[in-house]
């Protein structure tokens, strides 16, 4: 728990200098102020995104602009079903990600681990190429990967794009996860699990894995969420038929003049399309903070 | 609980085998039909109707001649880097709507991409006299032929009628000078002397493209009839580019944004922040009929204004053609001479809203029941085609920094610099890129 | 015993080593290797793909808008990591304080994060307009301005900076914040509480219990988030490209921006290689430092 807890922050109890709790006082009204200013800045596109998703398309496009919207309408959400098989794409986009998070996690964290833990021949190495996978910007490494994929026969199939996003986050998920655990593990967690007779994996699985929940949705939400709004490799893997991604879905149409002829629908289509992520969010956002976690490690 | 107690005991293991199976699935793809063909098309006008439309003749076709055709939207999103993937070996379909042959052809060789042919050029006899000749350029590629030109897009006028009307100025701007006069009385002004709204936009938000007719219009040609050698240095690149300097900076008509990537014209012109675009895409009034009842009847078309040398019109035209690769040639050819014929291309022009390289289409009631489609058949008389002979065309006129005829406009008329030097450049640049395929 | 680790070690990094090796490494070296051809996409197929030696470095280095990208990309990037990490710090504890309604504030705070990519560049580039913004509206109205600000293509700078260039610089962070947040957020669990009940026995301010408690205590985390940030930082594309191309006059240009420009529209797939490779150079530089510091840190434990 941290020094914002509100006990802690608000009312110091125990007794401070008088300089001290103005400070604080000081601090909090900064940290008060900053942190709404933010958050203005945060939400005004999204909030624009879903005004607009229940205006007309003339109303959006009026001058001077509308910050409040004149008339509310659901006409958009309405016509998007005709427009775009968005549930198909939503269906296809959550199929993708989902299965990349849980393996890029699942992946990762395993090297995570041992590259945390253990010094063997290869590590450094190891550790490099992991970096340096990064290193070249990913408009550059399209074509060497498109033909990659091509090669194994994967194009236009959702394993393809699958691989190629593990592929991606593996490198940040092990790095973050790595840090994570040097950070939050100390070694006699484990060492005294392998006293108990677990294995080296048992230890890992049945102690380790338990206490960096935070770390692990840290990375799954990341993952996930790097797949879901991913366009650029989308378009290029899989870009036929219906096994495409809602952004690749949402993208043609906007393409395609509907950002401007169809602009209220093409709000609500965002809107609908960030529902999924924010569900994911929600779901996993729980471990992120866990008292458990901070209460195990002392 | 831990999420991951449910997970299997060798992460390594099972991760491998996924993999295994993966590569094994992917390999056994599902084994073509002989007489099925993919075919893609980029979707115009109204997305719906268009996809009915095209699975209508795709249906038809298969009834007809027993080909099924698989048809797929491939979105103007991704069409770009599609189609350069295509041209270095990447997935293809059998044949396709397509453009840019001259840059495709040149990527692709013999050995990707566009593919040539000219044995089944006799199944289309009269072609130079169904077709304009324009768009029939379009489609042929160092003397090959490579498919049949289906759509055009040429760029008429666009104004808005009721703000001229308001200034009292009545009929279209018919010269360079009109273009000035209407600009400078429909530009609007706030208290504080702030632009409400521009008197006009050279063009759409392809700013090359938007250039590329005032050059015309001043009588210019761009380079020498086999692409080799480049024409710009010349009094034409010199008037052109001062007078939309002068529109911009000394009648302050048009925005000094109007080359940013930000400047989007066709939302300015909804928004009725912009009264008249120059050159407007041919899919612009199609879409404003459709979906802007609002401005009914406050805005019309007309054929550009004329410079020293003509009223030259933009066009562009997209072909029907085969891709290299395929085994169906001759399937492809049929599917082709079907979407050819007079009454499908009727079809296809009234469902896309694009002006048909079919001269008979053109002359139907469908491109003379409103004023504005009757101008678009008067602007096809002074079309011109946007496509040039060397197959460096598209990177010349790209319109990002970088490209010839943007770094020229741009230092021109955004920076103001000495115009002969910056034509002068221009040329030199111009050479050194059609060099760079033919050396 | 010790080989039956070793076995374990190399089973656990091995699927991840396969991936990182066939779409990480192998990519990278053929953009390498391409570097030093010919690789002029409109002249493969008649002339092939020639070595040539250092000439696309030649080329690019000496090309005054891949100058000025090199310093844009190292001003935003810079800017973009400072901003984020700062605020990062900032909202990770809002998030992991407890009050009602912290849920909520940790939704907003990661909604940057749900927004479709493809519409936040809409809207951005929409709130940036000059003529049809609201946000030049809404200070219009208010008065606080008297003509629109020209967020994208003003071209008045004031040592380099340029308001094009901190307009994509906000966009930016805007669009990196909830990736920072949630790792920081993350990072803060492992630090125990009895720390701070400790700290706050004597007597020390939040202030102070945040630099002398949290921050060194952060330290490992900060390290790879600062080294990812700057990394992906400086190969980043697609903001830049979307909201202004490079413009106005190569302000906002960036490397990576540079390297597509040549190769998508000028089909120059060597020089794009000569700029990823420049890129390469200053990120493996970045790298170079950072596990020179983790190797040191890893002697001194």
């Amino acid at each position: 728990m941290s020094d914002l807890q509100s006990d802690n922050f608000l009312r110091p109890r125990n007794g401070p200098l008088a300089a001290a709790r103005l400070n604080n006082t000081v601090t909090r009204i900064t940290v008060i102020v900053i942190t709404a200013l933010t958050l203005m800045y945060i939400l005004m596109p999204v909030y624009w995104m879903l005004k607009s998703s229940f205006q007309s398309a003339n109303d959006i496009r009026a001058m001077p602009p509308q910050w409040l919207p004149k008339e509310l309408s659901l006409q958009a959400y309405r016509d998007l079903g005709e427009l775009i098989p968005i549930g198909r794409y939503i269906y296809n986009s959550i199929f993708v990600s989902l299965v990349a998070a849980v393996l890029s996690t699942a992946i990762g964290s395993s090297a995570a681990y041992v590259l945390s833990r253990f010094k063997f021949p290869g590590m450094s190495i190891i550790l490099v190429m992991i970096l340096m996978t990064q290193i070249i910007p990913p408009i550059t490494r399209a074509f060497p990967i498109y033909f990659t994929i091509q090669s194994a026969n994967l194009l236009n199939t959702y394993l393809g794009l699958i691989v190629a996003y593990v592929g991606f986050s593996l490198p940040f998920s092990v790095l973050l996860l790595r840090g994570y655990f040097q950070n939050n593990c100390p070694p006699d967690l484990e060492e005294a699990a392998m006293v108990d007779g677990c294995s080296h994996f048992g230890a890992f699985l049945r102690v380790i894995l338990p206490v960096s929940m935070p770390g692990l949705a840290a990375v799954t939400i990341f993952t996930f969420l790097n797949a879901w709004n991913d366009f650029l490799w989308a378009s290029l893997l899989l870009n036929q038929g219906a096994m495409k991604t809602i952004q690749v879905g949402i993208g043609d149409f906007a393409g395609e003049g509907g950002g401007v002829q169809y602009i209220n629908i093409f709000m609500a289509a965002c809107v609908v399309a960030t529902i999924p992520a924010l569900i994911m969010f929600l779901f996993v956002q729980r471990w992120l903070v866990s008292g458990l976690t901070s209460g195990s490690v002392k | 609980m831990s999420v991951f107690g449910r997970l299997p005991r060798r992460p390594a293991r099972t991760v491998a085998s996924a993999l295994l199976i993966t590569s094994t699935l992917g390999l056994a793809a599902a084994p073509v039909n002989a007489d099925e063909i993919t075919f893609w098309s980029q979707p115009y006008g109204d997305l719906l109707e268009w996809k009915r439309g095209m699975n209508a003749l795709a249906d038809a076709y298969e009834e007809q001649s027993g080909t099924k055709v698989n048809y797929e939207v491939l979105n103007w999103s991704v069409a770009f880097n599609t189609w350069l993937t295509v041209a270095q070996g990447g997935a293809a379909p059998d044949c396709a709507d397509m453009y840019w042959l001259h840059s495709f052809s040149a990527i692709g060789g013999d050995q990707y991409g566009p593919l040539p042919i000219n044995e089944y050029k006799d199944q289309w006899p009269d072609l130079d006299k169904n077709f304009y000749s324009g768009s029939l350029q379009d489609s042929h590629y160092r003397g090959d032929f490579y498919g049949i030109p289906w759509r055009g897009d040429v760029r008429p006028l666009m104004y808005r009628t009721d703000l001229a009307q308001e200034a009292g100025l009545s009929g279209a701007p018919q010269t360079w000078d009109d273009l000035v006069t209407y600009a400078k009385a429909m530009t609007a002004r706030d208290d504080n002397g702030n632009v409400t709204r521009w008197g006009m936009s050279p063009g759409s938000e392809i700013v090359t493209q938007a250039y590329i007719p005032y050059y015309w219009q001043a009588g210019g040609v761009f380079m020498t009839e086999d692409g080799k050698t480049a024409t710009i240095d010349n009094d034409a690149s010199i008037a052109a580019l001062s007078f939309i300097r002068d529109l911009v900076w000394e009648h302050e008509v048009v925005s000094p944004e109007f080359m940013e990537k930000s400047y989007d014209p066709e939302s300015e012109f909804l928004a009725g922040t912009l009264a008249m675009v120059g050159s407007t895409p041919g899919a612009w009034p199609g879409r404003l009929q459709r979906e802007n009842p609002d401005l009914d009847g406050k805005w019309a078309l007309a054929v550009p204004a004329a410079g020293s040398a003509g009223r030259d019109a933009y066009a562009g035209s997209g072909y029907f053609g085969v891709l290299r690769g395929t085994e169906k040639v001759e399937q492809c050819v049929g599917w082709i001479k079907f979407l050819s014929s007079p009454e499908n291309m009727q079809k296809l022009s009234e469902a896309s809203g694009n002006v048909s390289p079919r001269r008979d289409v053109m002359a139907s009631d469908f491109w003379s029941d409103t004023d504005w489609k009757k101008v678009v058949g008067e602007t096809l008389e002074h079309q011109h085609t946007s496509q040039h002979p060397s197959p460096a065309w598209s990177a010349l006129i790209n319109d990002e920094p970088g490209s010839v005829v943007y770094d020229m406009m741009y230092e021109a008329i955004i920076q103001k610099q000495d115009v002969k030097e910056v034509v002068q450049r221009a040329q030199a640049r111009m050479q050194a890129e059609l060099d760079r395929v033919s050396k | 015993m010790e080989r039956k680790k070793l076995i374990f070690c190399y089973l656990m990094v091995a699927p991840s080593l396969l991936f990182t090796v066939v779409l990480g490494i192998l990519p990278m070296l053929a953009s390498l290797g391409i570097s030093f051809l010919e690789y002029d996409l409109l002249r493969v197929r008649d002339f092939g793909t020639p070595f040539v030696g250092v000439d696309n470095y030649i080329t690019v280095l000496t090309d005054a808008r891949f100058i000025q990208s090199v310093w844009n990309t190292l001003l935003i990037t810079g800017l973009v990591v400072a901003i984020v990490i700062a605020l990062g710090l900032l909202l990770a504890q809002v998030m992991d304080a407890e009050y009602r309604g912290r849920a909520l504030i940790r939704v907003l705070i990661c909604a940057p994060w749900f927004v479709p990519p493809v519409v936040a560049a809409a809207i951005w580039s929409w709130m940036l307009s000059t003529s049809r913004s609201p946000l030049n509206a809404a200070l219009m109205d208010a008065g606080i301005i008297d003509s629109n600000i020209r967020f994208l293509s003003d071209t008045e700078t004031i040592w380099g900076i340029s308001i094009p260039l901190l307009s994509v610089t906000a966009v930016r962070i805007w669009n990196g914040l909830p990736f920072v947040v949630i790792f920081i957020l993350a990072g803060l669990q492992s630090i125990p509480k009895s720390l701070y009940e400790a700290g706050s026995i004597d007597g020390a301010s939040v202030w102070n219990q945040f630099r002398f408690i949290t921050l060194p205590l952060l330290k490992p985390i900060l390290g790879v988030l600062l080294l990812l940030l700057l990394i992906t930082g400086i190969g980043h594309f697609e903001i830049n490209y979307i909201m202004t191309g490079g413009g106005p006059q190569g302000q906002t240009n960036v490397m990576a921006v540079y390297a597509y420009q040549q190769a998508f529209n000028s089909f120059r797939f060597d020089y794009a290689a000569a700029a990823s490779g420049v890129i390469f150079v200053i990120t493996g530089i970045i790298c170079f430092f950072y596990i020179r510091a983790q190797l040191k840190d890893g002697d001194d434990a």
